[in-house]
């Protein structure tokens, strides 16, 4: 099953890039059919069969290669927020363009790829699958923030964010190397708990790694940049699902590090600065979509900041805010979308008025932003409730600076929730509003409504939260989502903070706000990959200089030097001098034509005296019972003879006249080059080691190939992966002579 | 064309391409059990390109679709095993009766052997392409600095 719904994703990208020809609504109707099916089966899951499904697929036996997919709670959980929220987008992706949007063949398809990419990664259960799954979505997301790629600035944030994710990806998989190497598996599930440095370097690595994917500050800079996006994208990528990557990973390894001191306090140093750093520059912007990129990067470091204490209470909490943050940062996104559409602006100094002239839109975002700043009755309430009290249990100095960051951090988040909701749907200059469609607004409404559900049919949310957080730490199975914990420590907390956070937001829409500043790392980021740019061609035009003699001096001085190290263990008393007599007569022959090569004044005679050498070589290869290799030699020699007769065609018949020092310099070379590699065979056959294995290949040609010509057996079926590298890369060259051949003819013509 | 200005190796070059087609042929089937295989065909065919290139007689010039195909038929003969559950590049062996030839036998490396015996004749093509004196006939190379 877990192939057959990645197959239909891939059948669904096809489909919809097919239809996305035509119209891109009807490629998203279709591109909406492959989450849709996923959803409907992880409820089929949810509700059956508690055991883990588990699919592997061994790709090369022997290197640990395989794609290893595992469905458990967590997975399901994931499952659940990734398809069912991105079938509710590419609903509200058919509102939100017009019929004749361009890009009806990519923006589907890309999605879609998007939605297979993060569905491969969190089912992954092999660390190198997960990385795979890690990188497509770094690239999808690239594609679709790049999405209306006229626009320059658009251009700019999403090089930027790929930069970013891409980088990181790279520590990701340095770190899962190591974590690999520590643990001796590559099965996530099968890790024990590390400890030592390097755990340490592990740690450090794949949190940097998670870090740039969750937009942790100080990796935070793509984000708000990303909201070029399309906001489907955003309310998909940006809020539900490929931010929460890094989060998912932190918490699935989480266990693994749990010995780790450094684990802890890097990750909750990350948490707690993105927490508190993304809620005040949620209250710096007026672009409502600004405000929600960064109360996404606030959230995810709350859900950073409770994975990192790692507490049965605080995984348990994680769970549930994972879950609602899901639920209302995408219906609070769609509605930014919407009004968007609606009214053609996103600034809440321009916008005012909407609770009466968008009413349904206004009712879900006012669920949604009560979930988002932990006010009852919602979902969000539940989880913020959980988090409050997982920190209260904690003890001494920990107790205090978790605590502080928290609720410091939750006032954060009222006080934007209320200035956003206040400066769209409040008093203000009463905005224009365009015709409603309901496509924008039926997705938002349901997720909305399930943030209430949430907490109405608080059995079923908690059994999902429970399952899920019990998979990730086995105590947590003890908690319970409360819809009404009475009048307890958290409870004021909360009320206190709701109350402190409602005040200061309200207080906050009322001022006029500057325009935000760019943002410093964005524009160091910027600068940088410009940077890296124009170095790149510099140096490659110092070190691809294009002189083919200074490159051929280059190479014989580099094999001069490494032969160095095998003059140690030279013995001449293993050397034959010759097995044939015919070997000293073809050598006398080789030796003549290569001297009279060097001699020759004309440019074909030096080609015909090489070609000469090479079919000596070649007699000397019959002489050793080596036909095959005596053949290949011949046939190349032959085609490079007559290569050279057709490349010299245009050119002098003879040779350039060059300055002595330079004729000095070659000579040198050359004769070191040779006397190297002749000492250099000389001594390997001097000592040779072990006994030859001929036997047991021809005995393995016989028998497995089923061909007598060892050789040929070798190269065809014992040794197949490395001819197939070796045809692949003649291809390669062929493409290569091919296009360079059509640039100069281009170049020829003008 | 430099040797088109001879008959005689004009003359000598058109009667020995069929003789080189079938040497590269037999090579390819012989391989298996003898000197020879898909390289050394692919070899020979590329001499015999070379040569007819050089006398300015007719050549393939399909250079893109011969690489093609043959890094198709290679990756597909790698992959297939993959579909029924074995290792990548595993050998499948047929084995028959063919009138004339007698009891044959032969296998998915065959098919691999063609593969590579196309590619290298793509590589060839491409190479002759490339060079200053190309099929348009006029020089085409630049001066590297």
């Amino acid at each position: 099953m877990i192939l057959g719904l990645l197959v239909t994703h891939v059948v669904g990208i096809a489909a919809a890039g097919v239809a996305g020809r035509r119209s891109i609504r009807a490629a998203l109707a279709i591109a909406a059919i492959p989450p849709a099916m996923t959803t409907l089966w992880s409820f089929g899951r949810i509700a059956g069969s508690p055991d883990p499904l588990v699919r592997e697929i061994v790709w090369v036996e022997g290197l640990d290669l395989t794609l290893r997919f595992r469905i458990d709670s967590v997975a399901l959980l994931m499952t659940l927020l990734v398809s069912g929220i991105g079938a509710l987008v590419f609903a509200y992706s058919i509102g939100y363009f017009r019929p004749d949007a361009e890009g009806g063949v990519r923006f589907p398809a890309s999605l879609l790829a998007f939605s297979g990419s993060m569905l491969g990664l969190v089912w992954a259960d092999s660390v190198w699958t997960l990385f795979i799954f890690w990188e497509l979505t770094s690239i999808t997301s690239f594609l679709l923030v790049g999405h209306k790629h006229t626009d320059e600035s658009v251009r700019t944030a999403a090089r930027r964010a790929l930069m970013i994710t891409g980088a990181g990806g790279l520590v990701l998989l340095a770190g899962l190397i190591v974590l690999t190497n520590e643990t001796g598996t590559a099965v996530l599930t099968d890790m024990h708990p590390v400890d030592g440095a390097g755990g340490a370097l592990a740690a450090v690595l794949i949190l940097i790694g998670a870090a740039t994917k969750s937009a942790q500050v100080p990796f935070h800079v793509w984000l708000p940049g990303a909201m070029a996006a399309p906001t489907p994208v955003s309310a998909y990528l940006h809020s539900a699902t490929m931010v929460k990557a890094g989060v998912f990973l932190i918490a699935v390894v989480g266990s693994t590090f749990a010995d780790v001191q450094t684990w802890k306090v890097l990750a909750a140093a990350l948490g707690i600065a993105s927490m508190l750093w993304g809620g005040v520059g949620a209250l710096r912007h007026r672009d409502a979509k600004l405000i929600l990129a960064w109360g996404t990067i606030s959230q995810l470091g709350l859900l950073v900041t409770l994975f990192a204490i790692g507490s049965a209470k605080a995984v348990f909490a994680g769970v549930a805010i994972l879950l609602a943050h899901a639920l209302f940062k995408a219906t609070l996104f769609m509605v930014v979308g919407e009004i968007d559409v609606r009214t053609g602006t996103r600034d809440i100094a321009e916008l005012g008025g909407l609770w009466q002239s968008m009413p349904v839109a206004c009712a879900a975002a006012v669920a949604a932003g009560l979930s988002m700043a932990g006010a009852p009755p919602l979902l969000g309430f539940m989880a913020k409730e959980a988090a409050i009290e997982a920190v209260l249990g904690l003890e001494a100095t920990e107790k205090i600076v978790f605590a502080g960051a928290i609720i410091t951090g939750s006032v954060l988040t009222v006080a934007y929730t209320t200035r956003l909701l206040i400066g769209v749907f409040g008093p203000g200059p009463a905005t224009r509003v365009g015709p409603p469609r309901i496509a924008l607004s039926l997705p938002s409404v349901t997720l909305a409504a399930a943030g209430i559900a949430g907490f109405l049919f608080v059995d079923v949310s908690d059994r999902l939260v429970s399952d899920t957080a019990t998979e990730l730490e086995s105590k947590a199975g003890v908690y319970a989502l409360i819809m009404w914990p009475g009048i307890t420590t958290a409870f004021v907390v909360s009320a206190v903070i709701l109350l402190t956070g409602a005040v200061s937001g309200a207080w906050l829409a009322g001022r006029e706000t500057k325009p935000a500043p760019r943002m410093v790392g964005a524009t160091a980021t910027d600068a940088t990959i410009d940077g890296v740019l124009s170095v790149a061609p510099r140096l490659t035009a110092r070190i691809q200089h294009g002189s083919l003699p200074v490159y051929i001096v280059t190479m014989i001085i580099a094999a001069t030097l490494a032969t160095l190290p095998f003059f140690a263990d030279f013995s001449a008393n293993r050397l034959e001098v010759w097995n044939h007599p015919f070997e000293p007569v073809l050598a006398i022959a080789i030796l003549g034509s290569a001297i009279a090569g060097t001699f020759v004044n004309s440019r074909l005679g030096a080609a015909l005296a090489l070609g000469a050498v090479g079919l000596g070589i070649s007699a000397l290869f019959v002489t050793y019972g080596a036909p095959d290799l005596a053949l290949t030699q011949l046939l190349v020699e032959t085609i490079i003879v007559v290569g050279f007769v057709l490349g010299l065609g245009p050119l002098r018949r003879g040779f350039p006249i060059n300055d002595n020092t330079w004729q000095t310099v070659r000579i040198v070379v050359a004769v070191a080059g040779g006397v190297a590699v002749t000492a250099a065979l000389l001594m390997a056959g001097s000592a040779p080691t072990g006994t030859a294995p001929i036997d047991d290949l021809t005995n393995a040609a016989v028998d497995e190939g089923g061909g007598k010509n060892v050789v040929n057996v070798i190269l065809t079926d014992i040794r197949a992966l490395d001819t197939l590298g070796e045809v692949v890369v003649l291809a390669t060259v062929a493409v290569g002579i091919l296009a360079l051949a059509r640039v100069n003819r281009t170049e020829a013509a003008r | 064309m430099i040797a088109s200005r001879s008959p005689i190796v004009h003359l000598g070059i058109r009667a020995a391409s069929p003789l080189a087609i079938i040497v590269g042929t037999y090579l390819l089937f012989a391989g298996h059990n003898q000197p020879g295989g898909g390289f050394a065909a692919g070899l020979v065919f590329g001499a015999v390109t070379t040569l007819r290139t050089v006398a300015g007689i007719q050549r393939p010039t399909h250079t893109a679709g011969l690489v093609a195909t043959g890094i198709l038929i290679v990756v597909a003969v790698a992959a297939a095993p993959l579909l029924w559950g074995d290792a990548l590049l595993d050998q499948a062996v047929v084995s028959g009766t063919l009138p004339l030839l007698g009891s044959v036998k032969s296998g998915s490396a065959l098919v691999f052997d063609i593969g590579v015996t196309i590619i290298v004749v793509g590589l060839i093509v491409a190479l002759l392409d490339g060079l200053p004196s190309g099929p348009s006939g006029r020089p085409v190379n630049k001066a590297q600095p």
